[in-house]
This record gives C-alpha cells, sequence and structure tokens, in this order.
C-alpha cells in the first residue's frame, strides 16, 4: 500500500475520533452542573447527544474499517498499533455516547419502585413527602428519596405518572 | 402524566439545565425540561406532560388524611446517600449559576408559585407560613394560601364558595390548637373548613374549594421560567 494510501487511512481514522470525540466532550461540556446554560448551546448539545448515539456508532465503524486498512498496510508495529489504540478509542466514545453519566455516576435511578403503608416505613413525622392521590388512591413520595434519586416513574389509581423533584 | 399520544414513556434524570434537570424518555430519546415538563428536544419537542396535582406536605399531616395510602420505600443500596430532612432548608446557602435580584430578592429564596388565570406569582414562603392565611389576587383569580396544622405545609385554593356569589373573606382560626379539624372560617356563611379545602360545619358543609396548583422552588428557578411573574411577600424583609 503506498504512502498517500496509508495516510489517507489515519486521516479517516483521525476524523473518526473528530467527530467521536466532539459528540461526546461537547454535550457533557455544556450539559454539567453549577454551570449556566444558554439556550442555544444547550440546544445543540441536545441535538449532538442526540444524534451522537448513532453518529458514534458510525465513526466506530469507519475508524475499526480504517485500522484493518492500515493494518494489513504492512507499515512499522509502532504505528499499527498507535492506529489500532485509536480505533479502540473511538469504539470507546460510541460505548460512552450512549451513557447516561447522572445516573451512572451522580443519582442512581429508581429501577423497580416499591411501596409500603405508612406505618412500614422509616420516616420521622416532620420528614416532607410529595403527595398525591388519583383515582382514590394516594401516594407519598419522600422528599429525601427524591432528592437523591429525582425520577420515580409510577402508576397510581390507575394514572401513568412520573414524579420528579 | 407520562402518557403522550397514548404511548407512556418512562423518564430518566439526563442532565441540567440552570439548575433545573433535564429528562430523557426511553421510548423516544426526547428530552423534557422538569420545571415545565416540556420537551425541548427530540422527537416529541413541544410537547407537554399534563401536571398532576400534588402537595408538598409534613409526612404527618399526610398520614392524618390518608392513612391507607402508600408510600416510596427507600433503596436500601442508596440509602446512605439520601438527603436530610431539611435538605431545602440547607440548599438555600448553595450558590444559584443564574441571578435574579429583583426587588431585593435571593437566588435561594423559598417561593411558592402559582400560575393562574394568565398571570404568575411567587409567595415568600417564609412570609406564608408567618401569615397562616393568604389573600391574593392572580389576574382577575382571588387565591387563598392556607398553611396547615404542622405549620410548614402549605395549599392553595381558588377563593370561591360555589353556589355563594362574591369572593368569601376566609380567617384563621384555632392557631393555637394544631391539631383542631378546623382552621379557617368564612364571612359569608360562617362554615368551619379544614386544610382539604373542604366545608366540616355551617351551611356549606360538604363542599370544597377547588385547589390550585403551586409549586414550592428557589426564586431563580421560578423567575427563570416565569418571567413576568409577580411577587407577594417581599416588600417587608
Amino acid at each position: 500500500m503506498s504512502f498517500s494510501a496509508r495516510t489517507r487511512w489515519i486521516l479517516v481514522l483521525l476524523a473518526c475520533l473528530a467527530v467521536s470525540l466532539a459528540s461526546v466532550a461537547y454535550p457533557l461540556y455544556v450539559i454539567r452542573p453549577f454551570r449556566a446554560q444558554g439556550a442555544r448551546e444547550l440546544a445543540a448539545a441536545l441535538v449532538i447527544s442526540r444524534i451522537g448515539r448513532v453518529l458514534t456508532v458510525v465513526s466506530a465503524l469507519a475508524a475499526v474499517a480504517a485500522a484493518i486498512a492500515y493494518w494489513r498496510a504492512r507499515a512499522p508495529m509502532f504505528r499499527r498499533i498507535s492506529v489500532a489504540a485509536g480505533a479502540v478509542l473511538v469504539c470507546v466514545l460510541a460505548v460512552l455516547a450512549r451513557a447516561n453519566f447522572y445516573e451512572l455516576l451522580l443519582f442512581h435511578p429508581l429501577e423497580h419502585p416499591e411501596f409500603a403503608a405508612a406505618a412500614d416505613v422509616r420516616l420521622d413525622d416532620d420528614d416532607k413527602v410529595i403527595a398525591v392521590k388519583i383515582g382514590g388512591s394516594a401516594r407519598a413520595y419522600p422528599i429525601r428519596e427524591m432528592a437523591y434519586h429525582h425520577v420515580a416513574n409510577d402508576v397510581v389509581g390507575g394514572t401513568a405518572l412520573a414524579a420528579t423533584y | 402524566m407520562r402518557n403522550v399520544d397514548g404511548r407512556r414513556l418512562t423518564f430518566h434524570l439526563a442532565g441540567i439545565n440552570n439548575q433545573n434537570f433535564l429528562m430523557r424518555d426511553e421510548e423516544t430519546g426526547s428530552y423534557w425540561q422538569q420545571i415545565s415538563g416540556l420537551a425541548i428536544s427530540g422527537p416529541l419537542k413541544g410537547r407537554q406532560l399534563t401536571l398532576v396535582l400534588s402537595d408538598e406536605l409534613n409526612f404527618a399531616t399526610w398520614k392524618a388524611e390518608e392513612p391507607a395510602g402508600t408510600v416510596l420505600k427507600e433503596v436500601a443500596k442508596y440509602a446512605s446517600g439520601y438527603e436530610t430532612k431539611d435538605w431545602d432548608m440547607r440548599m438555600r446557602h448553595a450558590a444559584a449559576v443564574i441571578q435574579f435580584p429583583e426587588h431585593g430578592m435571593q437566588s435561594r429564596d423559598l417561593v411558592l408559585g402559582i400560575q393562574t388565570a394568565g398571570a404568575s406569582r411567587a409567595f415568600l414562603y417564609d412570609r406564608v407560613i408567618a401569615e397562616m392565611l393568604v389573600k391574593s389576587y392572580l389576574g382577575t383569580q382571588p387565591v387563598l394560601l392556607v398553611v396547615g396544622p404542622d405549620g410548614q405545609s402549605v395549599r392553595a385554593f381558588r377563593d370561591r364558595i360555589p353556589g355563594v356569589d362574591g369572593v368569601p373573606d376566609f380567617y384563621r382560626l384555632n392557631m393555637d390548637q394544631p391539631g383542631a379539624p378546623s382552621l379557617m372560617i368564612d364571612a359569608a356563611t360562617g362554615s368551619q373548613w379544614n386544610f382539604q379545602g373542604c366545608a366540616i360545619s355551617g351551611s356549606a358543609k360538604g363542599a370544597c374549594l377547588e385547589r390550585i396548583p403551586m409549586l414550592k422552588d428557589y426564586w431563580f428557578n421560578w423567575r427563570n421560567y416565569n418571567p413576568s411573574t409577580t411577587i407577594w411577600g417581599s416588600g417587608t424583609r
């Protein structure tokens, strides 16, 4: 394989890396706690976050294809390994693009909310709850729990609701 | 409610926007703003979730009203990360990334926000608690904010008694008897009313005032999503 062909595969890999890195890093940068978000940058970050889930997969496939092609080009071994590592990084970014860091690292979700009678929960009388009543069914969501989980997907009195705090 | 176009959505915490969190639904990948229930990005952009009427109450008050109710159980493996009971008060000292220092308001002043009749108003929580009963107008709608027997829970009602003309005057009762079933009386019918806004004696017995949705929030967040809001209670701090 000619030098220009090897260069082309490297450029493909670098382009994949740049696209995938931007798809992951920009939303993480914009949508982070204790930072003011502008309306336009937020809108862009959310669009990039959504399309990044597909884009990074396409990018990973292209990076792997480029790495395979480069590997077959019989370049020096350290260069082939570097290119392979680059392709692995692009694949890792494809996984990260689908990760919910808020739930993974900060506030674990309520996977299967469970409920009990008032007498069977550990709450003080002056604990605060978010209370709803639908179709005769009354439900309380303790704020000390909701301030951690933030979202509870529930069905109360036959109505599907999301309690949020 | 989390049904949109007949489809049940499952929401996850997915980010933050000026310290109000974003949700993402599993089914379409759309992003929703928590405070407004509005989809701001994705296939369902522009759709609005229907708000379910809710209260923020002391557990004792809720138990007394709903003895057969059920409570979300804690998840043992995460319980060490749960907040303390005065979390909202402690957070008043945390920094805010956006500020609206109007009328002497501090970013994390606790307010009770009401949107109705095309108007919005933030009622300063500490002042409402001190007053125990607040009468006000939003647009053309008379509203009533009532503090519960626990001295912390607050509900909002439309200040109209079914079948009675005009705007009745309500007065607080039994402030030195926290366990008393009635906590206000109206001048129009002489009926006594409980914290659920229902008359338990007098000619209006059995009637209930219409509940108005109300949000307990920090000033900066309420103001950010209600730019034309007015404020009640900031003048005497």
